[in-house]
């Protein structure tokens, strides 16, 4: 799993560009935000340019992964080392985030222009950039100092995005939001404080060469693990995460769902891997865990009434598929076939949620905006008069369902494989009956929608763009399953 | 030439794609793109068959994760498949356009119809059963719009039963196939499939997986007790039934055992497992059940539902006999039966379109007043029967010398106690259309009578409901000639026995 | 009270007063129903704080805790309560939400004894740990702070109590991030970074704790379910 992470001493020296590009990633979303707060684009081509520039940036960090393999950069800030990794995972996952937020950001002048002129969109930019920029140093960094840094300014600018719709239900669930991530990121903390005083380092680097284990490692793991899950909303601590959504803009709900909570998953992997190597008992209860959510999950989104519930909820349960695979990757007695199907898995599982999730908080907002209505009784007829949004909707599902062809199934297909290669025979039927509760509650929405006998609303136009980028997030998700195999091989230990 | 299967595939895709960006209204450039693809694919599906005459087999190959890869290949079982699938599509979609004139939706409709076809074309030419996973639960979520597309309760209700049935058999089957992955590697359909090495240590595991397989796909073949769906997904508009009944989903079940037995496990281990006796019995009770329920039918389509359940089940019951003449009466059912029954379906909709009958005590006299359906109904009623020269009795006489090839005289019985029981149901049909008095006749009146078209109906239904016909009697009157389907059908057990 | 008059006392005999000192403000911060009063213990719990600092020789942490702590976090609090910008509708004095027994003891009973593991880990498990605890009161002062704190997040519904109660529980974690790992630079990195957000928290909080009294009256959430505060 070390070599996984790329939390080693690489032997070759990183390229001369690694690190300005780096540097690049991480600033150029900021510059961008706060220009797009200065000057709040109207039209879709400024942030088209913009996403362009940045998109460049990342695909030139992959093309140095390409050349040069798993690189290394220190910088110092005074007398405090700091230290960024670029390897397969982490390039992926920058990737993909430019992707959904240019995607989200191409959204939201036509989200913006339909509504009635906010003076609070215009922060909605610069809160946009932040995130973008701290997801960016989440990905890359490997110690605790910097991953601290961007996580609570991850959390502080998701909040205040979330915050922006400004109606009073969503300040409730927002400042509860808040509270708890800042109770989480205490925890998380103390985490540190018994690592620095056990271990001396922030380090993951150093503290991977050293092994650790022991009481203080586990204490500190369960610590962090709090922390994280309450921001990830695993579990027993997701009830946050519906009401926060239900009352957001549509381009922060797709921003949060697909890629803030999944920061803190990647976190709370990347260390448990490191602080519990041999540990089966944790990693197994989040796998119960993670069938609670599935269950729990499915079921809530199954009994929704109101469309983004559904969603907000769905979320909860695809969270559960990415915690049932904990054991297949952190226990100790897997074999390592298997545990490369269960990494290779989790990673197209996460990255195609990310995408199918985004896509649907776009078509789900795109209904909602539409009809005006938010409940999935009032979408019945939606299918004549609104069916590219749906279509969406339905793609983004298949995606979600684990159908094929898309990232899901082969997420599953590895997953299953993984299973069935260590005999976990229970992990099997969780997650075939996840398949079934998940379409379950998806078909749901899409019997309203084929209602023809419902009473005809008047039906608000959309700009185009607004359906056309949800739909190519949800062809991305879908046809990423298809194309797995490039974007698995740099999911290869040694990069 | 290995774009060849995927351009094939590609060409309904396309279709759908564009079906899917025109506007609601463009009729006549909907109906072009539909006619245009439907012939294209039509051109190239001949083309392949061309090409594997001539000895090439064209696969095309995209890995996807270690050891898996998507694989189109055109095979001869395939292209068989995939040759009636195209068929039937040019006469469902001529037939469709006719019947959804002036009906709301058809965006939607032909846009899912299209990427149905596509669907069930990649199931003829997938080369693995990886592939073959991907295009059978696409084929189940492109068919569920079609089987509500009416949009009312029952239709509705019967979309969700459909989606019970065939979500959790795509799971079940989906589990048999990782885990035969994870056991033996390679999934790819080949003539001499290398499973039966792992017969001495994995026998038990294999037999679960053949259950699991077999499992998952016998719910689209609608083996009994799987069959539940198919009587409730007759809400759907007749060509969607036609499509569903004689080539989509019914028949890419059981193409999928043909692919398991014949491609995966093989013939000899099979049988060495024992699952040859278990096929027979399914088989068997499936035939009996499906006529005995077909007889206790009041209206004309679920009639029909029950006795495809029961006529698909033959092509299980020939894979099962495991004799050359089994197999191809298997194979040669697969096409035979398509045919007959979409003319079966094909007429049901002109009687409920044109004069508004759906059950079968309004249908006395109907020959009279629409004389070239109810030909039409006849050679397929005749052709399920078994009676010759159509058809239908090309594959039971191949059935039934298999059965007696393979000492299997119980099924034997069976062949011939469901010949009877088919008699039984479409006799009285018949008696009614011909020789019955009705509305034609002065006496009473149609259900719901609409005049359609210079001819008895219009001709959008009237010609492909002929042509069907007409070719289900050819394929009996001329199967011996090259490229008919038991020639075919013949190449193909071949293959399989001679590799 | 002056740094002078500290020094001139035995080192760890001033410690402990510190220690007893922080502990007394923190509880008083936390448990008292008067909202102003609660907010004017804060700033002498954040001045007291900055003695600290001083005292386990991090001048920057000291002026980090002054100007963030005693100046910037207070101010927020002061503003939620409608004391700041002057001529603002003020907030209601006292915190008038009674919680039914049962609940309250359920969560701080959780709460506490969930730290309370925590601690009895630590101390068994790791002998450097052990001798950190003994010789050095500050640590068990933020220890004490750490429970309180999430205690009384925990159990208080209103939401500036419970702004307040993340304070003093970041406190804690700080004190005790330091005790446990020295001050290296490292460390008072991560101080002050934990100083910032929680400064940006407690803003963002109060900023929303206002608008939603304007906008509807209502100071706690509709539903806190305090498990989740673990």
């Amino acid at each position: 799993m070390i070599a996984r992470w790329g939390l080693w001493e690489v032997p070759l020296p990183a390229l001369a560009s690694t690190s300005w590009l780096m540097m690049i990633s991480v600033l150029l979303p900021v510059a961008l935000g706060v220009l797009g707060s200065c000057f709040p684009p109207r039209r879709v081509w400024p942030v088209l340019l913009a996403g362009t520039s940045l998109m460049a940036v990342g695909v030139a960090l992959l093309a140095s992964v390409m050349m040069a393999g798993a690189q290394l950069v220190s910088f110092s800030l005074g007398s405090i080392p700091i230290a960024l990794r670029l390897n397969g995972v982490a390039v992926l996952m920058l990737l993909v985030t430019q992707l959904i937020a240019v995607a989200t950001a191409l959204y939201t002048p036509g989200m913006l222009r339909q509504m009635a002129p906010l003076a609070l969109g215009r922060w909605l930019w610069g809160l946009m950039g932040a995130l973008v920029a701290t997801l960016s140093l989440i990905w890359m960094a490997v110690d605790l100092l910097t991953l601290y840094f961007a996580l609570e300014l991850m959390g502080l600018c998701a909040v205040g995005m979330l915050l922006l719709s400004g109606k009073s239900d969503a300040l409730v669930a927002g400042t509860r939001y808040l509270l708890l991530a800042l109770v989480g990121s205490l925890a998380y903390l103390l985490g540190v404080a018994l690592i620095l005083g056990r271990w001396e380092t922030l380090s993951l680097i150093a503290l991977a060469e050293q092994h650790v284990s022991g009481p203080v490692a586990w204490i500190a793991a369960a610590l962090m693990g709090a922390g994280l899950a309450l921001k990830a909303a695993l579990f027993p601590l997701h009830a946050w995460l519906a009401p926060v959504h239900v009352n957001a803009w549509t381009p922060v709900s797709a921003l949060h769902a697909a890629l803030v909570i999944k920061a803190s998953l990647y976190i709370l992997l990347m260390l448990w891997s490191l602080l519990l190597p041999a540990s089966e008992a944790v990693p197994f209860m989040m796998a119960v865990l993670g069938t609670l959510a599935i269950v729990w999950g499915g079921l809530s989104a199954w009994r929704a009434d109101s469309l983004k519930v559904l969603v907000a909820s769905s979320t909860v349960a695809q969270l559960g598929y990415l915690m049932l695979v904990f054991p297949l990757l952190l226990a100790p007695d897997i074999s390592a076939q298997a545990q490369q199907l269960a990494w290779e898995g989790y990673w197209l599982l996460l990255i195609g949620h990310a995408l199918a999730k985004a896509a649907m908080f776009m078509a789900a907002g795109n209904l909602i905006f539409a009809t005006g209505e938010s409940t999935l009784k009032g979408l019945a007829g939606t299918s004549r008069r609104l069916p590219l949004s749906l279509l969406v909707f339905g793609l983004a599902s298949v995606t979600l369902m684990g159908l094929p062809p898309s990232a899901g199934f082969i997420a599953k297909w590895q997953l299953l494989h993984a299973m069935i290669l260590t005999t976990q025979w229970w992990m099997v039927v969780v997650l075939l009956m996840g398949t079934l509760l998940t379409a379950a509650y998806v078909f749901r929405l899409f019997r309203y929608s084929f209602i023809d006998s419902a009473p005809r609303h008047e039906f608000k136009r959309l700009s185009p763009e607004m359906d056309v980028i949800a739909l190519f997030l949800a062809l991305a998700a879908l046809m990423l399953g298809l194309f797995a195999y490039w974007p698995l091989t740099l999911l290869e230990g040694g990069l | 030439m290995a774009w060849l299967p995927l351009v094939t595939l590609a060409v309904s895709l396309v279709a759908a794609a564009i079906i899917f960006w025109l506007p609601e209204h463009a009729w006549h450039r909907r109906t072009w793109v539909n006619l245009a693809a439907a012939v294209i694919k039509l051109m190239l599906v001949g083309f392949i068959i061309l090409r594997i005459v001539n000895g090439h087999e064209d696969t095309f190959s995209l890995p996807v994760v270690e050891n898996v890869a998507f694989v189109l290949r055109a095979d001869a079982l395939g292209v068989m498949f995939a040759g009636l699938s195209s068929l039937l599509w040019l006469c469902t979609t001529i037939y469709a356009i006719g019947y959804l004139e002036d009906s709301p939706n058809r965006k939607r409709f032909f846009g899912f119809f299209s990427l149905c076809v596509a669907s069930t074309l990649g199931i003829a030419l997938a080369g693995n059963l990886f592939t073959f996973v991907i295009f059978y639960e696409m084929l189940t979520l492109s068919t569920y719009p079609l089987v509500v597309h009416r949009g009312n309760e029952k239709a509705l209700a019967a979309g969700r039963v459909y989606l019970r049935y065939t979500l959790t058999a795509g799971v079940v089957l989906l589990l048999g196939v990782v885990w035969l992955h994870s056991l033996a590697g390679s999934l790819a359909f080949s003539e001499v499939p290398s499973l039966i090495h792992y017969l001495p240590d994995y026998g038990m595991q294999l037999s679960m997986i053949f259950v699991l397989l077999v499992g998952g796909l016998g719910v689209k073949a609608a083996i009994v007790p799987l069959h539940g769906w198919l009587p409730r997904a007759m809400v759907a508009p007749a060509p969607v039934s036609a499509l569903l009944h004689a080539v989509a989903v019914v028949k890419a079940g059981a193409f999928g055992i043909l692919r398991v037995v014949y491609d995966v496990y093989g013939i000899e281990l099979t049988v060495a497992l024992g699952m040859n006796t278990l096929l027979a019995v399914i088989a068997s009770i499936t035939i009996i059940y499906g006529s005995l329920r077909a007889i206790a039918q009041q209206e004309l389509k679920p009639l029909l539902a029950f006795s495809t359940i029961s006529q698909v089940s033959y092509v299980i019951l020939g894979v099962s006999l495991f004799g050359p003449s089994g197999t191809i009466g298997a194979l040669v059912h697969l096409l035979h039966q398509g045919l007959m029954k979409v003319t079966l379906f094909f007429c049901a909709g002109n009687y409920a379109e044109e004069l508004g009958i759906h059950r079968i005590d309004d249908l006395n006299g109907a020959g009279r007043r629409m004389p070239l359906t109810s030909i039409a109904f006849t050679v397929g009623a005749l052709g399920m029967i078994g009676l010759p020269p159509i058809a239908g009795f090309i594959s039971k006489w191949y059935l039934g010398v298999g059965a007696i090839q393979a000492n299997m005289h119980t099924v034997v019985l069976v062949l011939v106690l469901s010949s009877m029981l088919n008699a039984l149901y479409f006799f009285p049909v018949l008696y009614r259309l011909w020789f019955c008095q009705g509305p034609a006749h002065g006496q009473g009146k149609w259900p719901e009578e609409r005049r359609l078209g210079r001819l008895e109906t219009s001709g959008w239904l009237l010609w492909p409901t002929m042509l069907t016909a007409l070719i289900s009697v050819l394929a009996g009157l001329f199967a011996g000639l090259p490229f008919s389907p038991l020639e075919w059908a013949i190449r193909v057990a071949a293959l399989e026995y001679l590799p | 009270m002056s740094t002078m008059s500290l020094n001139t006392l035995s080192p760890y005999i001033s410690e402990i007063l510190l220690a007893l000192m922080l502990v007394c403000v923190a509880w008083a911060t936390l448990f008292d129903r008067h909202l102003l009063r609660a907010c004017s213990m804060f700033v002498v719990f954040a001045l007291t704080l900055t003695l600290a600092w001083w005292r386990l020789q991090t001048p920057w942490l000291a002026f980090a805790e002054l100007i963030f702590g005693g100046v910037l976090t207070s101010l927020a609090f002061f503003y939620v309560l409608g004391v700041v910008p002057l001529a603002s509708p003020l907030l209601p004095k006292r915190d008038g939400l009674v919680e039914t027994w049962s609940h309250a003891g359920v969560r701080a009973v959780l709460a506490l004894s969930w730290l309370a593991l925590l601690l009895v880990a630590l101390y068994a498990l790791t002998p450097t740990f052990a001798d950190a605890f003994e010789g050095n009161p500050l640590i068990v002062a933020g220890a004490v702070m750490v429970a309180s704190g999430l205690g009384a997040f925990a159990l208080h519904r209103h939401l500036l109590r419970r702004l307040l109660a993340f304070n003093v529980l970041g406190s804690g974690v700080f004190l005790f991030l330091a005790g446990l790992a020295g001050t290296l630079v490292k460390v008072q990195a991560l101080i002050v970074v934990g100083l910032l957000v929680a400064w940006l928290g407690t803003l963002l909080g109060a900023l929303l704790i206002r608008r939603i009294y304007m906008l509807q009256g209502q100071q706690a959430l509709a539903d806190g379910d305090a498990k989740e505060a673990e």
